[in-house]
């Protein structure tokens, strides 16, 4: 389990998580840090059918505050719903080799894509909502249930980066594959085609499916920390670059940046939930910060 | 400077190994999976510099560890002040003296570094010697010492040249020369018989005086001609011995067979092989009055046999044929001769080969005259300084810093090589920990 400073912090540390092998249990431990404080389920679904009043208790939202009824009785009640039809949402997973770095020994950005996802299977399945999974050519549709829980986290588990993945594709298979509006998880690193996926995504949005984008990245890939000369090789293609990684290091920078703040302005123009997480950041606070973020 | 080895010198080629290697072994970029390369770009500052050589200073190192090892082999020497001055400073000296001499016990004006005495039968023979031996020295000012009451004729001019020059030459009178010296210079023949001869030597005068010798001495050549002849030759001995010829002792004869004649020429004769008859026979081929006499004769020996081994001709007639040929054979030397008894020819080969049996003893050694000072002032020179040593001889040289350059060097390579690798090895550490 979590060290103890790591408890007190109520984050547990990314490799303490992926060293871990039982997904459900991973995913069960980043939830658990993750709704504490947390009053109220973090997804709407679009099908809850109003149910009774009660009163209103410090905590609720203010948005099911009936105010007619306020204005009428001089009480405050707030309202409550009857989910009868659950939310339906599909995490897309990239699989591309890119996303096997820093590599053997350390947590890759794979490995914390996997556990950013159980949790997140872990918690919309503990709203009762459905949840699906495309990672690959790996496809479970989406279903409520902990029966079909333990087996999304066992694809999961199961799941190897390697070769090439296209984002487009995968998000146009996944937001057909909902058959009506749904949440759409994209955790990926968006090395891939950036047009064609903003393409697809902008025709996911427009299915009726709210998109949410994890870009999921290591802190050594932004910051390029490395001084020597270094062969290095493209973890999809292949291809090499013999280069001096210090010389190289600030124009690489720049890059990144600039490639990072385009994908954050074109999906807060595309009205899509946007977060950046870096592998050395606990899960439960990256998924914290993104679950805060909603409630905005 | 100079090399006592330059042929080790070609080992500087090996300079290309310490070149070759930095160039196999350049350490290649570590491979370095990536995510993506597309925001790695090979730009020209940030390509990574394909040196030739790499790490020039450790290179540098090891170039001039070879080249001073390669430099020690090939011997150098250092021509520097103090190292010519050492030399100069010492002396090789050779002693050369005379059976004659007295023997040299303090001759050095300066310490020498060697000295070696040369006693011979002559000066030049051991001037001779002297040299050789000087030559083998090591480097040092050369000097040759004669010790000698020098009479005329030890030394002569020409002994002194074939020294060479840098070589000093130092003279010391040793005794002195009696004023008078008489010499028995063995028998004459005469037509009154043997006579004991005996010559004075008196400052610059020589006088010589005959006496009757008790055990005679006989004419040394039996001559074989025909019966008709014998009066001639009878004649050509008279006229021989009438010139006082110098007697030989009994043990060296000769025949003189006039061809053709009655008597068969020789059936005993064989190849030279005493050194006193191959003496004999050169001498009388050097005479001079016998070759101006054969050549007045028309023919010479007809038989082409006379001019084959063992026969040597002596003197040649007009026609180019030999007029006379020599051989061995047990008894002494065997002459066969074509001319005429009664010729000229006849009593001149008669008197050149009892001339040449004769073992006449050489007035050298009883001189009494010395070389005069003033000449043995001229000849004598100072040991000149060493100007370029023979490096055969060299017995000291600067090897011994280059390999103590090259000890150091490989203790600087090694330390180089121990501090870029820890580096390295530390570099990578701190990588290995941001990534971590």
């Amino acid at each position: 389990m979590c060290p103890p400073e790591a408890a007190k912090s109520s984050a547990c540390p990314p490799e303490v998580l992926a060293g871990i092998a039982d997904l459900e249990l991973v995913a069960r431990i980043v939830v658990e840090g993750l709704v504490s404080g947390l009053h109220r389920s973090p997804f709407h679904g679009y099908s809850a059918e109003f149910s009774q009043y009660r009163h209103y208790r410090p905590g609720d939202d203010l948005k099911y505050v009936d105010w007619k009824l306020v204005a009428r009785t001089d009480r405050v009640y707030t309202k409550q719903f009857r989910e009868t039809t659950n939310m339906a949402s599909a995490i897309v997973l990239d699989t591309s080799g890119s996303m096997d770095f820093p590599g053997a020994g350390f947590v890759t950005k794979f490995r914390y894509a996997v556990i950013a996802a159980a949790a997140l299977a872990h918690l919309i399945s503990g709203q009762g909502d459905a949840v699906g999974l495309l990672a690959g050519e790996r496809f479970l549709s989406a279903r409520a249930g902990r029966q079909h829980l333990r087996g999304l986290l066992a694809g999961l588990a199961s799941l190897t980066a390697a070769g090439g993945w296209s984002a487009a594709d995968s998000v146009r298979r996944a937001s057909e594959r909902l058959k009506r509006r749904g949440l759409l998880l994209v955790l990926s690193d968006f090395y891939d085609d950036e047009e064609r996926t903003l393409v697809e995504l902008r025709r996911a949005a427009r299915m009726g499916h709210e998109v949410v984008l994890f870009q999921i990245l290591s802190r050594d890939e932004i910051e390029l920390p490395y001084r020597r000369d270094l062969e290095f090789a493209d973890l999809e293609s292949g291809r090499t670059l013999a280069i001096n990684a210090g010389l190289a290091r600030r124009q690489y920078t720049d890059a990144m940046a600039a490639f990072l703040e385009r994908w954050h302005s074109r999906a807060g123009a595309e009205g899509f939930q946007y977060s950046l997480i870096v592998t050395d950041t606990p899960p439960e606070r990256a998924l914290r910060n993104f679950l805060l973020a909603r409630k905005v | 400077m100079i090399w006592l080895n330059p042929l080790a010198l070609f080992g500087l080629a090996a300079i290309a190994a310490p070149i070759l290697i930095h160039i196999l072994i350049q350490r290649r970029a570590e491979r370095f999976p990536f995510p993506t390369l597309r925001f790695l770009q090979p730009t020209r500052l940030a390509a990574i510099r394909r040196h030739l050589l790499e790490d020039l200073p450790l290179l540098a190192i090891r170039i001039a560890i070879v080249a001073a090892a390669v430099a020690a082999l090939a011997g150098p020497l250092l021509l520097i002040r103090a190292r010519r001055q050492a030399w100069d400073r010492r002396f090789v000296r050779a002693i050369v003296s005379d059976t004659a001499a007295p023997r040299v016990t303090r001759v050095e004006q300066a310490p020498s570094l060697r000295q070696e005495a040369f006693a011979g039968a002559t000066l030049a023979d051991g001037i001779r010697r002297a040299v050789f031996w000087l030559d083998t020295a090591p480097p040092a000012r050369r000097e040759i010492v004669i010790a000698s009451s020098f009479p005329i004729g030890s030394i002569t001019n020409a002994d002194v040249a074939a020294v060479p020059s840098d070589i000093g030459l130092r003279f010391e009178r040793a005794g002195a020369l009696p004023e008078k010296r008489t010499v028995a210079m063995g028998q004459v023949l005469t037509p009154g018989g043997a006579q004991r001869r005996e010559v004075t030597l008196t400052g610059d005068q020589t006088s010589a005086r005959d006496a009757a010798a008790g055990d005679l001495m006989p004419w040394p050549i039996d001559v074989v001609s025909a019966e008709t002849d014998r009066p001639a030759i009878d004649a050509a001995i008279a006229a021989v011995l009438s010139q006082h010829v110098w007697a030989a002792t009994p043990d060296r004869r000769a025949r003189v067979v006039l061809v053709p004649s009655a008597a068969p020429v020789a059936n005993d004769v064989a190849p030279i092989a005493q050194p006193w008859m191959a003496d004999a026979v050169a001498r009388i081929a050097r005479e001079a009055d016998l070759q101006a006499a054969a050549a007045r004769i028309s023919g010479g020996l007809a038989d082409p046999r006379w001019a084959a081994a063992p026969w040597h001709p002596l003197a040649f007639a007009a026609d180019g044929r030999p007029l006379a040929a020599a051989a061995g054979s047990a008894k002494g030397i065997v002459v066969a001769s074509a001319a005429p008894a009664s010729d000229l020819a006849t009593p001149v080969l008669l008197r050149s080969i009892a001339d040449a049996l004769a073992d006449v003893r050489s007035l050298q050694g009883a001189e009494v005259v010395p070389i005069a000072d003033a000449v043995l002032q001229r000849w004598s020179r100072t040991a000149a300084p060493v100007t370029a040593p023979r490096i055969e001889t060299i017995d000291q040289d600067d090897r011994r810093w280059l390999w103590l350059a090259v000890l150091c060097l490989l203790a600087l390579e090694s330390w180089v090589r121990r501090a870029r690798s820890a580096e390295v090895s530390r570099e990578r550490d701190r990588e290995h920990a941001r990534v971590a």
